[in-house]
């Protein structure tokens, strides 16, 4: 079961990497695979939607100030057959989300991973799981 | 640059991608949901090298919930390394979305893809079901719907130009032929941009191998858009046992907005979607 898991989990992240593998939408298009960004914050919004999951997340910046974050995700079917459940992630969940920038600098984001941090269960994002 | 990271991606990932398209099914990822009339092994698992089954009048039956190995096919539908003989125009039009990314293709807009591309979407399956007189495609993706008359009747004359256009399917021993015309332009007949017009005319060969594996190509003919017929790659589809489509409805598309001012932004928004000046 481990083994299993562990290739899905491989497998979900080579796809999340993937930018041929993408959203309904141009994933090159939107968001730039050369900005990596990996953040941690509070969950305040989650839609559990198609063609792609968005959850947004508050994220503390250095400076003491608050900046909400949005982050897309794949499909709900996707997610679903990846082993999400549309609660796995609550409102007020501390997780931290590996992701690309969107090209046009603000503040949204592809997740690639997603982890909570209560229970270090990482979870696939899905945004690139072949849904072109 | 584009082209060679498409070309780096793609070398990357087609053996993680083909471990990846089974390891879901094996893993007990995806839904599980045991189908009726599944051949199985002797511990109860779907036996996909089983022969293909067929309907009642010995024609292989291409029923079942489908999604492709890869998705190179989706990208781009010619065999690698090889270029579509297009005509100036589309050559320019397709240069357009190569260098934009592709970010004005149809399905920003929730427009789905179109034919043959809708079947190699490989994160989202589509569902046939070959009855005695249609045998329809149901797409996951957005949720639509293809028919394909096998009644014996004729390309209409003259049809009223449609998104995934008006087939017609014959067998030709154990292959499944699917002429279509009378398309209306708008759909990308790939996501790297490669563009028809209403002269399209595709001829599509499905070949079931065994219970777990589909094959097919697509022959091109848009006299309007390409100096010669060119034919696909050789698609692999492969059966999705004891699972179900799910619904994808585009009720939450956030990305069009965002899309759309950064490249008009850029003074590369509005484009030219068809060949016509």
């Amino acid at each position: 079961m481990r083994t299993r898991l562990a290739i899905v989990v491989m497998c979900a992240a080579a796809l999340a990497a993937s930018e041929r593998a993408l959203a309904h939408h141009s994933f090159a298009a939107e968001f730039d695979e050369t900005k990596p960004v990996k953040l941690t914050g509070t969950v305040t919004k989650v839609e559990w939607a198609n063609p792609h999951i968005w959850f947004f997340m508050d994220v503390k910046n250095q400076d003491g100030s608050t900046t909400n974050w949005g982050f897309e995700m794949g499909g709900t079917g996707q997610l679903v057959r990846a082993g999400w459940k549309r609660d796995s992630m609550k409102l007020g969940d501390v997780v931290t989300v590996e992701a690309r920038r969107a090209r046009d600098g603000s503040n949204r984001a592809n997740a690639q991973t997603v982890v909570l941090n209560n229970t270090g269960q990482r979870l696939f994002a899905g945004s690139s799981q072949g849904q072109q | 640059m584009r082209i060679d990271n498409v070309a780096a991606w793609r070398s990357g990932f087609l053996a993680l991608g083909l471990m990846c398209a089974t390891a879901g099914t094996a893993a007990g990822q995806w839904l599980s949901v045991p189908v009726a009339g599944t051949p199985r092994t002797a511990d109860g698992k779907p036996n996909l090298n089983a022969p293909a089954p067929r309907v009642a009048d010995g024609k292989p039956d291409l029923s079942g919930i489908w999604r492709a190995d890869t998705m190179r096919y989706n990208d781009n539908l010619l065999p690698p390394g090889t270029q579509a003989p297009m005509l100036p125009w589309a050559a320019e039009l397709y240069k357009h979305r190569v260098d934009t990314r592709g970010f004005d293709r149809p399905m920003t807009y929730c427009m789905p893809h179109g034919v043959p591309d809708a079947m190699t979407v490989a994160g989202l399956p589509f569902k046939i079901l070959q009855t005695p007189g249609d045998t329809v495609v149901l797409y996951e993706e957005f949720h639509k719907y293809r028919q394909i008359h096998t009644d014996g009747r004729k390309l209409p004359v003259d049809p009223d130009p449609a998104w995934y256009g008006y087939s017609v399917g014959r067998w030709e021993g154990e292959t499944f032929v699917v002429d279509t015309a009378g398309f209306k332009e708008g759909s990308w007949l790939d996501n790297s941009g490669h563009p028809h017009t209403e002269a399209l005319h595709t001829t599509e060969r499905f070949h079931r191998i065994n219970f777990g594996r589909m094959d097919l190509q697509v022959t091109v003919n848009d006299a309007k858009a390409y100096s010669r017929p060119w034919t696909s790659d050789t698609m692999h589809f492969l059966l999705q046992p004891d699972t179900e489509l799910l619904e994808h409805l585009c009720e939450n598309n956030r990305d069009l907005v965002s899309l759309q001012q950064y490249y008009q932004g850029r003074g590369q928004g509005a484009p030219p979607t068809t060949g016509k000046k």
